[in-house]
């Protein structure tokens, strides 16, 4: 086959042109893509540089820039620039005209309109704002943006008749609410009416469980007596976990976290329920609660169980004073067992393992375990494990395997706080009195003893010894009858007071306020010059109101006031007074 | 009975009576300056020593407005456990005192008798709903609560002193319709009043409010004292002045407001304002253009700014002397369903005790009506300014120095003042 050169060259001609119009094409397309690649970055300089000015508080200098931004692809952020520094320089009503223009250009905008009102709103326009909404209403029929939007801005100047009726409006526009639940949520609390708010917060909370602490926020205020109709609402089914969060989150705030976690513990036990468990249990380790910190943290593990979140809940269960618990949660292994990393396992697992023991009434297994992993225990942890121990042995009543287990860790067991509770626990006040003062814990358990024993000045009570060795074994009862007992002896005499009040304190935390009053009784009539005389008064008078003694209260309140008037007591008997006079409200 | 057994019993009456009366013919100063620890139970201490038969003297601008009273053991008890500062001072202290009154803008008031207190609220409002009951509860002052029925049979001759808080006298319950009609509780006192007004006679609410409106009248043109506050100030007084026209709404009475309501108002019978123009929309939360602040009707809302109280003559204008007595000159605002007073719509003869300097309103006013006075304070509560329905009541163990409640209680304490001739 030949080919015609003419042919040919037509061909490479025309090939070469086909290329040339390509090239031109790319140069017609490339040349304005280039400047437009440039005008953009022209823009976006603006743009930042814009943003570095008013940082650096020149709102005048950055304004123009802005407004050179607002017709680029960065306007919405320009345009909230501008509204920000028109209102530092007081020029707010510059930003009108602007945004007619982009609204024209764009009527779906939510963001141009939401500044606008803004805008007119802060400029105390009123009609202008009402018009500004009709427009929106009408650009965008069935979009419930212009509602909650005016709603919003209603809320938040306390017109809350007003943002009612927009609300009406749009239930009757628009057909339904739901669109609108957080606002009729944020009005009905602003209104007063809670359990109504707390039906749009669980509608709001379903679609955005992000709003969880908008919603605990609106109905934190809720008065005592509407609470139970709040918590009906929260609680009520279908089990929603947002909404249970939002209720365990109110109770917290409003004093009662038990009943917080009453209204998480029933969740089922999916990811959504875990990390409402951990979450409710950070707090309440926060605060402390370490009861409520163990349950949560139990009930965590249902879904996940990870070494960490076992230790947290191990931890937890110590400190809520449930040995039991921890050893379940961290079984500890037989002395031949393997265990792969004993140093971290010295760090984490065996202290609480061994605190446990101690606590649980096994402090010889305690005692072997602190043994086996000593060498890789700080000398900080092995004051506390070697204190825990000895007061293992104290609670099981081996008062000399105690003293045997601080005398293991050298001369600094001999002469530590723990030394010195063993003293005291013997009623040898004289050593007790030098070595709990060394102390770093600082402990209510450590306040009392060292106040009763820098008031005695015998150097050895044992009376008063068997009471604080009742205590460390957890037999308040016991410990209250005993100190009463101390109290009684010719020995003890200087501390009677202080004896009777720690006594009463322990039966008050019984609930045995009748045996409370007697003693608190007691302090006022044979003691009454002592310092505990005005507290025990002040307690007896808390007392006799909790059981409704209202007239018998103002009597102990009045001597109190008038027999120690220099008390630092009397501004809180003061406010006692009131409240048993119902001349204030009452405390929730 | 022998002339021995005669002789022990003047005796023993000597003794009794030596006994009784101090040595030293001390006085206890209470202070009602920024040493006074608790002002407002100062009140109470004062108001109830005078019930209880004593006498005092009412400083006037010494020290805050202190309270001289008798010093006995009893007095000495109360305002110990009241947290009331005093001291006790002699004669010759006195004397410096009563020196210092006469070359200064001061006097010394007699106070002398306790005044008979009624509160004009529903038998089942808290105390805590009402600025004047929680002072009264704190300060503890007694008092009678009172309400329709009981006005509606005469039982105000029984006081010298009667307050109104949030009562609407237009009978429209502060047009609460427009935004609680579905509230358990507005439903609740809507049932209330409908029973009330039947009960009593009446054919609607609004009939029933005005005849309570007009009893109040009288109550004051015979010489009784009137305090009100909030809402209850501009609706008694468009209660009275509308006394033979429509002012309600259809939802409360079934007939629309009277179209021509403005004209026909007869302000010749209203204690403080004229003029005023009523708000004739159903759903615009407002009465008349009596208060300044209009604070639940969305652009008129004006905000709150401070209130400065004006500085009487204590000789020659002892009563508004007495109502201004405070420890601070400038007090902070606080809404309610009225707030202030709009100047325009005040009559000539009103006096006023506190303004807003430069502000188109007032707040807190005073006057003579017939025998009696009445007295006006804008505003709900005075430590709760945004105060709204549903918050928590204002505990005032917090704000025992409040100045905003110590107008309140100059204003239970002044008809116990006696009435000097004025110096001329």
């Amino acid at each position: 086959m030949s080919r015609s050169p003419s042919a040919g060259r037509g061909t490479r001609v025309a090939g070469r042109g086909f290329r040339a119009s390509l090239v031109f094409l790319a140069f017609a397309l490339g040349a304005p893509l280039a400047a437009l690649r440039a005008q953009r970055a022209e823009d976006t300089t603006a743009f930042y540089k814009a943003l570095e000015l008013e940082s650096a508080g020149k709102y005048k200098e950055a304004a123009p820039l802005f407004r050179t931004a607002l017709n680029t692809s960065s306007a919405v952020s320009a345009l909230l620039g501008l509204e920000r520094v028109y209102a530092e320089v007081g020029w707010s009503d510059s930003l009108l005209p602007p945004l007619d223009t982009l609204i024209r250009r764009n009527p779906h905008e939510s963001v141009y309109r939401s500044v606008q009102l803004r805008t007119l709103q802060s400029l105390g326009r009123e009609e202008q704002l009402r018009t500004a909404i009709n427009h929106w209403v009408q650009d965008a029929p069935g979009d419930p943006s212009p509602y909650r939007e005016y709603a919003r801005l209603l809320l938040q100047r306390g017109l809350t008749a007003s943002a009612d009726s927009v609300i009406r409006s749009a239930r009757q526009a628009l057909g339904s609410t739901n669109e609108l639940q957080l606002e009729i949520a944020q009005l009905r609390a602003a209104m007063g009416l809670w359990e109504e708010s707390a039906q749009a917060w669980r509608l709001a909370l379903a679609s955005s469980p992000y709003l969880e602490q908008a919603a605990i926020y609106a109905l934190t205020p809720t008065p005592p007596a509407t609470r139970a109709a709040v918590r009906q609402v929260l609680l009520a089914s279908p089990v929603d976990v947002p909404a249970r969060r939002a209720l365990a989150g109110l109770e917290m705030g409003w004093g009662s976290p038990a009943d917080g976690w009453l209204a998480l513990k029933d969740l089922p036990a999916d990811s959504a329920s875990a990390a409402a468990w951990t979450d409710f249990a950070s707090r309440a380790e926060l605060e402390e609660r370490w009861p409520l910190a163990r349950d949560a943290l139990v009930a965590a593990l249902r879904w996940r169980r990870t070494p960490e979140a076992t230790l947290r809940a191990a931890n937890a269960a110590v400190r809520a004073g449930d040995p039991g618990a921890a050893l379940a949660l961290l079984p500890v292994e037989g002395p031949g067992s393997q265990v792969t990393d004993s140093a971290r396992a010295a760090r984490t697992s065996v202290p609480l393992q061994a605190r446990a023991l101690a606590m649980v009434g096994r402090p010889a297994a305690a005692e072997r375990l602190v043994e086996r992993f000593d060498r890789w225990f700080t000398p900080g942890t092995r004051t506390v494990l070697t204190r825990a121990v000895a007061l293992g042995w104290v609670r099981s009543g081996d008062m000399a395997r105690a003293r045997a287990s601080l005398s293991s860790a050298g001369t600094e067991g001999d002469s530590s706080d723990a030394a010195g509770w063993l003293a005291l626990y013997e009623g040898n006040l004289r050593t007790a009195r030098v070595l709990l003062r060394t102390s770093t814990e600082a402990t209510p358990e450590l306040a009392t003893a060292l106040a009763i024993v820098a008031r005695i000045h015998a150097d050895s009570v044992p009376s008063l010894g068997r009471a604080f060795l009742m205590l460390a074994r957890n037999d308040s009862a016991g410990a209250a009858t005993a100190f009463v007992e101390a109290a009684d002896r010719q020995a003890a005499s200087d501390a009677t007071s202080i004896l009777l009040s720690t006594a009463a304190q322990l039966r008050a935390a019984l609930h045995d306020d009748t045996q409370a009053i007697a003693l608190w009784r007691r302090i006022v009539e044979q003691t009454a010059s002592t310092p505990e005389a005005p507290s025990a008064e002040l307690e007896w008078a808390r007392a006799l109101r909790r059981h409704g003694d209202a007239a018998a209260a103002v009597a102990r309140l009045e001597h109190l006031i008038l027999t120690y008037p220099q008390s630092a007591l009397v501004p809180q008997a003061r406010r006692e007074l009131d409240l048993a006079r119902a001349g204030i409200p009452g405390t929730t | 009975m022998s002339k021995l057994s005669s002789l022990l019993r003047v005796a023993a009456l000597w003794l009794s009576f030596a006994l009784t009366v101090p040595a030293s013919a001390q006085r206890l100063l209470v202070p009602m300056d920024d040493s006074q620890e608790d002002h407002l139970k100062a009140y109470g201490v004062t108001y109830n020593a005078l019930k209880e038969g004593l006498t005092g003297e009412w400083l006037l601008n010494y020290r805050g407005g202190a309270f001289l009273l008798p010093d006995t053991p009893e007095m000495r008890k109360r305002a110990a456990l009241a947290g009331v500062t005093f001291d006790a001072i002699d004669d010759g202290q006195l004397g410096a005192i009563r020196a210092e009154i006469a070359n200064s803008n001061m006097d010394a008031v007699p106070l002398e008798k306790a005044p008979r207190i009624a509160v004009y609220s529903p038998p089942e409002a808290l105390p805590w709903d009402d600025a004047v009951t929680l002072a009264l509860k704190y300060a503890g002052i007694d008092y009678t609560r009172i309400y329709d029925d009981e006005v509606e049979h005469g039982d105000l001759t029984k006081y010298e002193w009667l307050h109104l808080h949030h009562e609407d006298f237009t009978g429209q319950l502060n047009k609460f319709y427009l935004t609680y009609r579905e509230a358990p509780w507005f439903i609740e006192l809507m049932q209330q009043n409908l029973t009330a007004a039947k009960r009593l006679g009446f054919a609607s609410v609004p009939a029933l409010k005005k005849d309570v409106a007009e009893k109040i009248r009288q109550f004051v043109e015979r010489g009784g004292f009137l305090f009100a506050m909030c809402g209850a100030t501009e609706t008694l007084e468009l209660a009275m002045a509308g006394h033979d026209v429509d002012l309600a709404s259809a939802y409360i009475d079934g007939t629309p407001m009277d179209d021509d309501a403005d004209r026909k108002m007869d302000w010749k019978r209203a204690f403080a304002f004229r003029d005023a123009h009523l708000e004739h929309s159903p759903f615009v939360n407002s009465m008349s253009d009596i208060d300044g602040h209009q604070v639940n009707v969305p652009g008129r809302r004006q905000p709150l700014g401070t209130f400065t109280l004006f500085n009487f003559s204590a000789k020659f204008d002892p009563v508004p002397s007495m109502l201004v007595q405070n420890h601070r000159s400038v007090v902070n605002d606080f809404y309610g369903v009225t707030t202030s007073f709009t100047r325009t719509v005040i009559k000539p003869g009103d006096v006023i005790l506190a303004e807003e300097p430069g502000a188109p309103w007032v707040k807190y006013i005073h006057g003579d009506y017939g025998k009696g006075t009445w007295t006006y304070y804008g505003g709900h509560d005075p430590e709760d300014p945004q105060h709204a329905i549903g918050n928590a009541p204002t505990d005032l163990s917090l704000h025992k120095n409040s100045p905003g409640y110590r107008l309140i209680l100059n204003n239970v304490l002044f008809p116990a003042a006696k009435k000097k001739p004025l110096k001329t």
